[in-house]
């Protein structure tokens, strides 16, 4: 092999031994690993300790299987049948948890002078909770069973579908010309994603016996290959390549899930840390110091405004106050949905980079430990019970 | 049976709750990949799981039918057992039943009430599906089959009168 390539791999090497190290620093703490991806990556990035070369194109390229590995996972979680019967039943917590959660970031956008899309944008980026964090931190946590759980789940879920429709129209406002001709993107884009959800509806069950394989070699080539290329037209109809790749994981269903899974759960881990390193590498962290006060009053904000959501859809489905406080501690950690998003205006706004990265980082920490302490806090009305609870 | 919540997991499964009388609160997780968990609600924060046991499938199904999950075992105690709209009842022929030393064909029990005897337990042996000419010799059990309100009035009969 030829110099450079060397040079790759051994930058590669040294890169997944030093995630490798960050993994187990995280298990040991008790903190999801993910937003420790990212601070990784920031300290390698521009201005940072180490600059990687060599093997930025290669992370670039796996920065985008990660994002397409992260959301067919968590598409394959359910089917269309579930989604809609999710919506409907929880409606009103999934319009609670936007209303309180866009604001905070758009506005913010606005008075840091984004221009208007940009600040659309960063509204995303506050809105979104992020699915594959809260969801492991449940698992981890063993809160599975907990009453609130099922209203968390219930957010999340609302909260993807929402990006299925929200990534289209900013990419397509983001990407479009005129007012016509975004407007005619916006369409096309949104009709596609309808469409691909009704022949998921219809054809799933079909199609999922086709890809469906007695080889796992086989098995695992058609489901990558068939994402890949799914998600890439999406992402050619500025539709995302997210959202391409989370219809795929919704449209199967039946037998190949569980086979899918386990085929998916190590490649899936791999190239989802490569993706947040990815975006620490972007962004410059000469940019860190001007952007902290904004990411550190919009995170304070939004933990409010997380809590007050959960706290709410809890209540409403007659859940008690520990619990309630639970639920929203669960909604305030972010991430792979906040950075899709900044990505998406990293060239309009440089800044937006690392603002989200820092905000990114600040509520994935400041979450994963008020859930994990929720149980600790005292609840006013609750003080005196608590106290005999200690000594019991 | 008691009243179970039940409550969708998106993504996980579903949750069933079950509220004690004594005012605890006990739950399953039935997990997509067919994993079970048996889930202990705290008495302080009636939401919280304070023990959680991860089953497999097979051995869910033990501890189910180590807790009376088989219908047939269920309510033996009592000596009803309810299947959907079915009941079975053993019932003791007294003394005083205006049809106790009837025979079956006498007693007409099914034509009165609806409830059929699909078995007379006596000490010395049971005889199932009993012919017509099977006498109800008070002390015995007859073992009734019908529709609950059907149960009821046979076993009336059989029993005591009603005073």
């Amino acid at each position: 092999m030829h110099a450079g390539g060397d040079l790759l791999i051994i930058e590669l090497g040294a890169l997944v031994l030093a995630l490798a190290v960050v993994a187990r620093l995280a298990r040991r703490i008790g903190l999801p690993a993910l937003p420790l991806y990212l601070l990784a990556g920031l300290a390698l990035g521009e201005g940072g300790i180490v600059e990687l070369d060599a093997s930025e194109d290669f992370i670039e390229v796996g920065a985008e299987i990660g994002v397409i590995l992260m959301l067919l996972m968590l598409g394959l979680e359910f089917s269309v049948r579930e989604l809609i019967d999710n919506v409907r039943r929880s409606t009103l917590a999934g319009v609670a948890d936007f209303g309180l959660n866009f604001p905070p970031g758009f506005v913010a956008g606005l008075i840091l002078g984004f221009d208007p899309v940009v600040a659309v944008l960063l509204g995303g980026v506050t809105y979104i909770s992020s699915s594959g964090i809260v969801a492991k931190l449940v698992a981890d946590l063993d809160r599975i069973g907990n009453h609130e759980t099922s209203v968390i789940l219930s957010v999340l879920v609302i909260e993807d579908l929402a990006m299925v429709l929200y990534l289209p129209i900013v990419s397509g406002v983001l990407f479009g010309g005129s007012v016509l001709s975004t407007t005619a993107t916006v369409a096309i884009s949104l009709a596609a994603v309808v469409g691909v959800l009704g022949i998921a509806y219809v054809l799933g069950d079909r199609l999922s016996a086709i890809a469906l394989s007695q080889s796992s070699e086989a098995l695992l080539l058609t489901l990558l290959g068939g994402t890949l290329l799914v998600a890439g037209l999406a992402g050619q109809l500025n539709i995302s390549t997210a959202v391409g790749a989370f219809v795929v994981g919704v449209a199967l269903s039946g037998d190949i899930v569980s086979h899918a899974r386990g085929l998916l759960l190590p490649m899936r881990n791999l190239f989802a840390a490569v993706f947040f390193v990815f975006f620490g590498l972007q962004v410059d962290l000469s940019r860190m110091p001007s952007v902290a006060v904004a990411a550190l009053a919009i995170a304070a904000v939004t933990v409010v405004t997380k809590l007050a959501s959960g706290w709410i859809g809890a209540a409403r489905a007659g859940i008690g106050k520990p619990g309630r406080l639970r639920a929203g501690a669960a909604l305030i950690a972010h991430g792979e949905f906040s950075i899709v998003i900044a990505e998406l205006g990293i060239a309009r706004e440089s800044d937006l980079g690392a603002l989200a990265a820092a905000y990114v980082i600040i509520l994935t920490l400041v979450g994963a430990v008020l859930y994990q302490f929720a149980d600790s806090i005292t609840l006013p009305s609750r003080r005196r019970r608590r106290v005999l609870g200690l000594g019991g | 049976m008691r009243k179970v919540t039940e409550t969708d997991l998106p993504g996980v499964g579903i949750r069933f709750d079950l509220q004690t009388d004594a005012g605890r609160c006990v739950g399953v997780v039935a997990h997509q990949t067919g994993r079970r968990d048996l889930v202990v609600y705290d008495e302080r924060d009636i939401d919280r799981a304070c023990e959680s046991v991860q089953l497999s499938e097979d051995e869910g199904h033990t501890l189910g039918e180590l807790l009376g999950g088989s219908p047939v075992l269920e309510h033996l105690d009592d000596a009803v057992h309810r299947l959907e709209d079915l009941v079975i009842s053993w019932v003791a022929i007294a003394a005083e039943s205006t049809i106790a030393g009837l025979t079956l064909a006498e007693a007409a029990l099914r034509t009165r009430t609806g409830a059929g005897v699909v078995a007379l337990v006596s000490e010395s042996g049971s005889i199932p599906i009993p012919a017509g000419a099977e006498r109800l010799e008070a002390g015995n059990t007859a073992v009734v089959v019908g529709v609950p309100s059907a149960v009821k009035a046979a076993t009336r009969l059989l029993g005591r009168p009603a005073d």
